[in-house]
């Protein structure tokens, strides 16, 4: 659980970041952070492992003060991958590079091996065990960078921007296995303004604007209301745009989907009337 | 409306594997663009994008070591036989981000780098500078430096940097890819301006397909090296192709292609979500 | 890591008339300071070159700029001083770190009121090559960007459980490769997408380049000059010609 009341940050250089954020995210969510660049998004989520720590107000993960706690220490429970993977990878092997962080936050070397072999196989890493990371394709070395955090199993997954430069395929595999990971009964939580992947693989979207919360709640509220998304310069989803147009000009047309089998469902069930 | 139709590029036979790799990175690319077309390439991460756009401009095989098999002609000059910078009078390359191409600290010495590098009179180069700074709106932006421009406005200036060359043709790889909708938008506007008005030849990479596929004349499909497609939009997404090589089909298409399969007939392919909701209210009513 | 002891030598747009110098003649001015510095061994005529250079500072308005600078010089400046207390006297000493910080603010008053663009176009004017001051002036566009870079690259590695500041000296040191790998080949990539970039502009098509801007010594400059000549002679003149007053050799009271 994390609980975060009325948190403030300003950054060394005078920007105030955020302005009083508060946010409560339960056990088991998925949550899709989103808003301009320069909202706060990125400020926000380094809080939850500790990188940043509130300057008024307060942070607690599953009620402990982050003020209180090493990042190290957070880090076993809140894993936080970062938006390029370039900016974490070093070792020699994709399988040292996984280990890294197990073996920084003092796992045994069963627990070292049976967590590098599940997490190479749940990303579908094995084949490149042994090779270097950084001989890898930019897509896969995105997947070893969020092998390298997913092997410590954390309560509580925060991804930063993970769709960027990913084409379609690799972003529904994603979406599939952050569903799954979620299922499991982790908390998943991504950082992003990619208003697509949010609406179909994310059940709650909180919106951020100039340092504040401005919306939270299901995808087929937030992510259609003009104000919010005018205030935090968010598009619409392509689906939410077609069902509003659609509802302008059609008695009872539902004017909020944003699932595109619900749009279909939707037009095939009002055709066979 | 177009005048006649003038083959501005020509590439034959094409392939290139880079220095140390094994496999060619692209492979039998025949491909003629005509002036003024809005070309939108796209595929699957790997497939050999970006590798095209280098050559466009010949940073294969200048800049890029590898084998380079067939020839690649811009304005009648084979790309083989003209130095990188004689080509950027004709290809203008803009990149993913502008973070790297922004070298200057400050706007206007960002336009004026690249004429100066030519040795054009200064006249001249004042000239370029402010025609480019009026034709993308940024002259409020004309004494500011990089880090204070928002990611749209660092990748117009980039745009408004390589036009200072006067080329005819615009390249631009995934130029929205850091940026947020606000920002991209407004960058897709831009090069939708630059083609309409100015008849500016575009080839685009861009994976948000939805904002852009009403404006372009043609898409290509490259999958694994190749080119797999070459086609008008419409044409080229009512095949099951872009979906099964793992493209972003936009829902408007997606929509139409679900539609046609339970039996509904339509007498235009909707190629943005305005006429998907026009060509749906129609049916609905 | 803090910003604060590379804040004195960052460049900082001010309006102001140190500012608007040029950067040839603000050059000058650091040599000026410089050389004087180094003339005098005694506390009282290098205060005197203390206060003449932190003019500059003053009329820059970036007095707060350089003090963090200094701030983060504090340790050099206290060693300084018990170095030079053992090897000579404390006088010597207290004369020593003055002028450390008269060289430091020599410094800065060039650093920060000179933009890096205006400092490669100076060079250039001077002759020197225009790749060597291109790369000059790219260096110093690139540092705020490498910094930003080297904190993420921090962020990240804590991220996955790295603490730096536990374990001894191997330890230490250890746990610097996940930080300096990742910052070593981004920077490659980098360089290779920006040199892409300078390529796709001609960049290199000829020898002879030309220059939308040039700059041109104002009578702002010749004013600034005169002044800085005047001091400069008045000063060689008190080091050499003025019979040495006791006030001139005033030693700590001690």
């Amino acid at each position: 659980m994390i609980e975060v009341a009325d948190l403030w940050f300003t950054y060394p250089e005078g920007t105030i970041a955020l302005r009083g954020v508060s946010l409560r995210i339960g056990d088991g969510e998925s949550i899709a952070i989103m808003g301009e660049n320069g909202a706060g998004k990125t400020t926000l989520v380094k809080h939850f492992n500790g990188l940043l720590k509130p300057q008024k107000g307060t942070v607690l993960i599953d009620g402990v003060d982050t003020r209180e706690v090493s990042v190290a220490k957070l880090a076993k429970k809140v894993g936080l991958v970062f938006q390029n993977p370039d900016h974490q990878l070093f070792s020699s092997t994709v399988e040292e590079e996984v280990m890294f962080a197990l073996k920084n936050l003092g796992f045994t070397s069963e627990e070292i091996k049976e967590r590098t072999n599940w997490v190479l196989k749940f990303l579908d890493l094995e084949k490149y065990r042994e090779r270097s990371p950084l001989s890898l394709s930019g897509g896969e070395r995105k997947r070893v960078a969020l092998a390298s955090v997913l092997c410590v199993k954390p309560k509580i997954l925060v991804l930063d921007e993970p769709t960027i430069g990913q084409d379609a395929k690799q972003k529904r595999k994603l979406g599939e296995l952050l569903k799954k990971y979620q299922e499991e009964g982790n908390t998943v939580i991504v950082v992003t303004h990619d208003v697509e992947f949010a609406s179909k693989y994310f059940k709650r979207i909180v919106v951020m604007a100039k340092g504040k919360v401005i919306a939270d709640g299901p995808p087929n509220k937030v992510l259609t209301n003009p104000t919010i998304l005018n205030e935090s310069s968010l598009t619409p989803p392509q689906v939410a745009i077609l069902s509003y147009e659609i509802a302008k000009k059609i008695n009872n047309f539902p004017k909020d989907i944003v699932l595109f089998n619900d749009l279909l469902q939707e037009v095939i069930t009002r055709v066979k009337r | 409306m177009r005048g006649m139709l003038v083959v501005l590029i020509e590439i034959k036979n094409l392939s290139f594997t880079y220095a140390n790799t094994e496999e060619p990175a692209i492979k039998n690319i025949d491909l003629t663009i005509n002036e003024g077309e809005f070309v939108l390439l796209t595929g699957p991460s790997g497939c050999g994008k970006t590798t095209l756009c280098r050559c466009l401009n010949g940073l294969i095989p200048h800049f890029y070591n590898g084998e380079m098999e067939g020839d690649v002609i811009i304005d009648g000059l084979n790309t083989k036989e003209h130095p990188v910078y004689e080509l950027a009078q004709k290809v203008g390359l803009v990149f993913q981000d502008p973070e790297n191409q922004l070298v200057s600290l400050n706007v206007e010495k960002e336009l004026a780098f690249a004429p100066e590098n030519l040795g054009l009179p200064r006249e001249e180069i004042r000239k370029r500078v402010e025609e480019t700074l009026q034709l993308l709106k940024i002259e409020h932006l004309r004494h500011k430096a990089p880090y204070e421009l928002s990611g749209g406005e660092q990748q117009r200036v980039a745009i408004a940097s390589v036009l200072t060359l006067k080329p005819k043709i615009l390249v631009l790889d995934e130029p929205t890819s850091n940026l947020d909708p606000k920002g991209a938008e407004q960058v897709l506007k831009t090069i939708k301006k630059l083609n309409e008005e100015l008849n500016v030849t575009i080839i685009l990479i861009e994976h948000r397909l939805d904002l852009i596929l009403p404006y372009t004349s043609r898409v290509v499909l490259m999958d694994k090296g190749e080119i797999i497609l070459d086609a008008p939009p419409y044409e080229a997404f009512c095949s099951s192709i872009p979906e099964e090589i793992g493209v972003d089909v936009p829902v408007s298409i997606k929509l139409y292609n679900e539609l046609l399969k339970i039996g509904m007939k339509f007498n235009k392919v909707p190629l943005s979500t305005k006429d998907a909701a026009e060509l749906l209210t129609e049916v609905l009513k | 890591m803090s910003y604060t002891m590379f804040s004195a030598f960052e460049f900082k747009r001010k309006d102001t008339y140190i500012h608007n110098l040029d950067p040839r003649t603000k050059m000058f001015m650091t040599l000026i300071f410089m050389t004087v510095a180094l003339l005098f061994t005694s506390i009282v005529p290098l205060l005197i070159t203390f206060i003449a250079t932190l003019i500059p500072v003053l009329l820059a308005k970036s007095v707060k700029e350089w003090l963090s600078s200094l701030k983060g010089t504090t340790m050099l400046l206290v060693f300084i001083l018990v170095i030079n207390s053992f090897v000579r006297d404390l006088n010597f000493a207290v004369a020593m770190v003055l002028r450390l910080i008269v060289l430091i603010t020599a410094f800065s008053a060039f650093f920060l009121t000179t933009h890096p663009d205006d400092l490669a176009q100076a060079l250039i004017q001077m002759k020197v090559p225009f790749d060597f001051a291109f790369a000059l002036s790219m260096a110093t566009r690139y540092v705020p960007t490498l910094a930003r870079e080297a904190q993420t690259i921090m962020d990240a590695q804590m991220s996955r459980g790295l603490e730096l500041q536990r374990g001894g000296l191997t330890q230490k040191i250890r746990n610097l490769i996940p930080l300096i790998i990742p910052l070593i080949v981004n920077s490659v990539r980098r360089a290779m997408s920006i040199a892409e970039s300078l390529e796709s502009r001609a960049f290199g098509a000829i020898k002879k380049r030309t220059y939308l801007y040039q700059l041109k010594l104002t009578k702002g400059d010749f004013l600034f000059l005169c002044f800085l000549i005047m001091y400069f002679v008045t000063m060689i003149y008190l080091k050499f010609y003025f019979p040495f007053t006791t006030w001139m050799e005033w030693k700590l009271p001690l």
